[in-house]
């Protein structure tokens, strides 16, 4: 349904509502005049004579008198005496003198037991008799509302004795305004529901005519990928709707604009990341090729030829588990676990991983652990990566016959310190304190020399700080790199996750 | 006859290879290519269980899960998978190790005789490596049955390796739990004692210096 057209009944049914209520306060403030004026007639005409002559002839007195629509004039010899003032409607005076009971009237007398001496008077309504046993003045009821409007009114006399204590006043006809109908004047109903109306409907005219103007809007800033411009005047709920779909747009546009950005970096990453792999890659397939024609050609199969290949082939595989890595990275804190890690076995993890590798190139490889194993809470993966790192560049930026050495230790303060360190040829001093911090995809990052081993040592480095660890480099004392993670212990009273594995040799 | 492993790996490649390299290195392997659940009364039949994650028909996690509610044996993981939820998941279950792939079938052999060795590693009174034997609750030390007489420094230096026969012990630690930190808390002290200790043990390695590390108890075979 349109806004206008529930507007519209809406407000009918308001107004009708307001009407039926009217309605029932003039039905009330009418009952309340009428018998008002019925009760003075009732006193004045026994105050005026009527009590003597119904006090002499108990048995066959009755007061009946009819009127035109107005009646006689008040105050007249024969007449009726002049009537209370009336109230209006509302309850207020009306000016001028006040109008006789309209319609025909009848007066019968009661005793103090509320019996009629006149058997041609009716019987006292049950629930008038109870009320005036109750003390009350008057009390009047309608008998029915098909009984051309008659209403009876008990009224009690100021004299309370005698067969004539309590007159019975029953009139037919009209209201004491000489109207039947329950209902409120129209005038007063039916022209203020229809302005109240009226005015409802050009009210809305201007919003309806807003809202439509911003459905306009919306729906072009939609279809021009929310780069459209939404119309902000005034200052209200509709305004504040448009400023909201406004709202909703830039920030749709802001983060079409970040996926823009990541896609970008995606497909920039995938071609890094295909040349990566590709470089040692070929340089396998060319180790093979060799091997495959030494075989052929039925001559024994060099040990170095294997070993290089071996060496290519371990390449790959890190560069792949740390492409992984700084995917995960990327990715930010959701993908990163948080458990207790081991560092005991995660040291050990890695130098199964790369013993082999050491071995070939003849570059020994130690590592020592405490007794108790030292936890952290973590990602295990993450770690695992960036101390394998570490220690893979070490082995492999080493010369043959060279060292490296792998030392967990606990700390004073519930820290530890991971200690990586070699005797190779190191790096730079000028270059160590930026080495860590160079970008993972710049172009020397990808260089396959000793020192270009950037996306391995970015990634030790980020992940110490996602960790809220350090990672320190610096020339080890046999000349070659130390790299030391320091960082704080899982403290006891957290919940524990992995199960302990002591530490072994 | 080696010790029995299970291996369940659905790629046959790989099943072969590792079957192959095990056996080279001693073990006996039986290979499942096919992930099925192990009964406890089966399990108990294999020394360690090698388990891949992602098998047809079935969840190594699933196969893992019921292993534990009737066996301790250990289980070394394998995945291709390399995502610290599913590590630490496969650890909470009850796993032992956990290796991603790709990796050295070397690896795999030294990661299976860690896993192997470890219930040896049990304390004991007694260590005997090669030809040196140590009673720690005694203080005897013997080399080639032959008793040696110690220094309580060098007792203790040698009983505090050999604690952890073939684990490296750093130098720090030794000087602080080893040496009398008020008279001669050094490195360089430690040296001095480590030396007299190898010439009273005679010759062989039996205390290695392990590089950028510290020493470690050898076999005494040598270098």
């Amino acid at each position: 349904m349109k806004l206008r057209m529930r507007l519209a009944l809406t407000t009918a049914a308001v107004a009708l509502a307001i009407a039926l209520g009217l309605a029932w306060l003039h039905w009330t403030f009418e009952t309340s005049e009428r018998e008002s004026i019925l009760a003075e007639y009732a006193l004045t005409q026994m105050l005026q004579g009527g009590r003597e002559r119904c006090e002499a002839s108990p048995s066959t007195w009755s007061h009946e008198q009819s009127f035109g629509p107005r009646g006689p004039p008040p105050g007249g010899p024969n007449g009726p005496p002049p009537p209370p003032p009336s109230r209006n409607w509302f309850g207020r005076k009306e000016p001028g003198g006040p109008p006789p009971p309209p319609g025909g009237t009848v007066l019968f007398a009661y005793d103090t037991e509320l019996v009629a001496r006149n058997p041609a008077a009716p019987p006292l309504h049950q629930k008038l008799a109870t009320a005036m046993r109750k003390g009350r003045e008057t009390a009047g009821r309608s008998p029915g509302l098909d009984d051309r409007g008659m209403r009876e009114l008990v009224v009690r006399m100021p004299w309370a004795s005698g067969p004539c204590a309590f007159v019975l006043a029953r009139q037919w006809g009209p209201g004491p305004r000489g109207r039947r109908s329950p209902t409120p004047p129209p005038d007063m109903l039916v022209f203020p529901s229809l302005i109240a109306l009226a005015g409802v409907l050009l009210t809305v005219g201007p919003v309806v005519r807003r809202l439509r103007q911003l459905t306009r809007e919306v729906r072009t800033s939609v279809s021009s990928a929310y780069q459209g411009h939404i119309t902000l005047q005034g200052n209200d709920e509709v305004t504040e709707l448009a400023r909201a779909f406004d709202e909703a747009g830039r920030e749709v546009r802001a983060q079409m604009d970040l996926k823009e950005q990541r896609e970008q970096t995606l497909r920039s990453f995938l071609e890094n990341t295909t040349h990566d792999v590709m470089i040692p890659l070929t340089v396998l397939q060319g180790h093979l090729a060799e091997l495959q024609q030494r075989a052929a050609r039925g001559e024994p199969v060099e040990a170095s030829v294997v070993a290089a290949a071996s060496q290519e082939a371990h390449y790959m595989a890190a560069l792949i588990h740390n492409l992984g890595a700084a995917a995960r990275l990327e990715a930010g804190e959701p993908a990163v676990q948080r458990a207790p890690v081991d560092l005991n076995a995660l040291v050990e993890r890695c130098m199964s991983r790369h013993r082999p590798i050491a071995r070939q190139q003849d570059v020994a490889l130690e590592y020592a652990v405490p007794e108790e194993p030292v936890r952290v809470l973590g990602d295990d993966i993450l770690i695992e990566q960036a101390v394998s790192n570490v220690i893979y560049n070490a082995v492999r930026y080493n010369a043959r016959g060279g060292h490296v050495a792998v030392v967990l230790e606990r700390q004073p303060g519930s820290t530890f310190r991971l200690r990586v360190l070699d005797d190779g040829p190191g790096i730079p001093e000028n270059e160590l304190s930026r080495i860590v911090e160079r970008r993972v995809r710049g172009n020397a990052a990808r260089t396959r020399g000793p020192g270009g081993n950037g996306l391995g040592l970015n990634i030790a480095w980020k992940v110490t700080v996602l960790h809220g660890w350090r990672l320190e480099l610096g020339r080890s004392e046999y000349g070659g790199l130390q790299v030391d993670f320091l960082g704080e212990l899982l403290s006891e009273a957290e919940p524990g996750g992995t199960r302990r594995t002591p530490g072994i040799g | 006859m080696g010790e029995r492993i299970l291996l369940i790996e659905d790629d046959h490649q790989l099943g072969a290879q590792i079957t192959d390299f095990l056996g080279r290195a001693g073990f006996e392997a039986t290979w499942w290519s096919e992930g099925r659940p192990l009964q406890p009364g089966e399990a108990a039949a294999y020394r360690l269980v090698i388990l891949d994650l992602m098998l047809p028909g079935t969840y190594g996690m699933d196969i893992l899960r019921q292993l534990r509610e009737g066996s301790d044996v250990p289980v070394l993981i394998l995945s291709a998978r390399n995502d610290t939820a599913d590590k630490v998941r496969a650890l909470k279950l009850g796993a032992d190790d956990y290796m991603t792939k790709p990796f050295w079938p070397e690896e795999l052999v030294e990661r299976v005789r860690a896993r192997l060795r470890r219930p040896v590693m049990q304390r004991q009174n007694a260590v005997e490596l090669g030809g040196l034997s140590v009673d720690l609750e005694s203080h005897e030390v013997r080399v080639q049955g032959k008793p040696v007489e110690l220094t309580r420094v060098e007792f203790e230096l040698l009983a505090a390796l050999a604690r952890r026969p073939g684990a490296a012990v750093t130098r720090q630690w030794l000087v602080e739990n080893v040496l009398d930190p008020e008279r001669e808390g050094t490195e360089r002290t430690l040296d001095v004692h480590v030396s007299r200790l190898r010439r009273k043990l005679g010759p062989g390695k039996h205390i290695e210096t392990v590089w950028g590390i510290g020493y470690r108890l050898g076999d005494g075979e040598g270098s």
